[in-house]
């Protein structure tokens, strides 16, 4: 008989998993978990430049304001979006009664973070007269 | 108890609860802290503003404990997905070393970072 090498077990196992919207949550709380508990080490570490004096942090804090950085900082804002929202459907579950309407409560967490995602961008791209991203990618590239 | 049974050892529902605590009281800190830094780009990026906010030792507080349970609900997190994996007991001791370290290193830097000012 056909013996399948380790490799190709786990593969067909992998394939085969039927991924229900559940198993997508759990898998995607789990990734974007691991990255933003990558994202606080390099957060304490950049912001340890408070303790170098007001001209170290400010010049550090100037590098962000570029358009480049604020897009960065918002697909940050979309992982802890989603970790927030699908981690308080995780509560409900375990706390509540959630286990009853999981999927609507995962449906109504996208439908909402959509919302607040595209919202926030608005807030950090266009909401500040005296940083006006647009014209600075505009003219970065003229 | 052998360290082989590390991270085997106990049923984990004190951690999972703790998890869900953490989780809960992040979720109000983290709002607070996302419309404070970015709705303002000056409040969150002005070593000035900082200055200012960190002058008051109950917002000093807020942020240690912001620190602190940030860090311990990522990195708990990780041990939380690891043991979902079978892995040698040397390298469960490995992992588990590890994130203490990087817990607790990171956890003094965080602080440090905060009453400096």
């Amino acid at each position: 008989m056909y013996q399948k090498s380790p490799t190709q077990e786990w593969t067909s196992n992998v394939v085969r998993y039927k991924k229900f919207s559940g198993s997508w949550a759990w898998l995607l709380h789990r990734i974007t978990g691991l990255g933003l508990t990558a994202y606080i080490l390099v957060h304490i570490n950049t912001l340890a430049s408070l303790q170098e004096g007001p001209e170290a942090f400010n010049a550090k804090m100037q590098v962000f304001m570029q358009p480049h950085w604020i897009f960065a900082a918002w697909i940050l804002f979309g992982l802890v979006l989603y970790h927030t929202l699908n981690g308080i459907r995780i509560v409900i579950i375990d706390f509540g009664k959630g286990a009853k309407y999981h999927k609507q409560l995962l449906y109504g967490a996208v439908v909402i973070g959509l919302i607040v995602f595209l919202w926030m961008g608005y807030i950090m791209f266009f909401g500040h007269a005296e940083y006006d991203f647009l014209s600075m990618i505009v003219t970065s590239y003229n | 108890m052998s360290y082989k049974y590390i991270g085997s050892r106990g049923s984990g529902s004190m951690s999972w609860f703790l998890q869900r605590i953490s989780g809960i009281v992040l979720v109000f800190v983290m709002v607070g802290h996302f419309i404070l830094m970015h709705y303002n780009p000056e409040m969150g990026h002005s070593f000035n503003r900082v200055f200012e906010r960190m002058q008051n030792p109950y917002y000093q507080m807020l942020q240690i404990a912001f620190v602190v349970l940030a860090l311990y609900h990522g990195l708990q997190g990780v041990w939380n997905i690891y043991r979902d994996f079978k892995f040698p007991s040397w390298l469960n001791m490995a992992v588990l070393a590890i994130l203490i370290v990087v817990g607790v290193g990171f956890g003094a830097l965080g602080i440090a970072n905060i009453l400096h000012f």
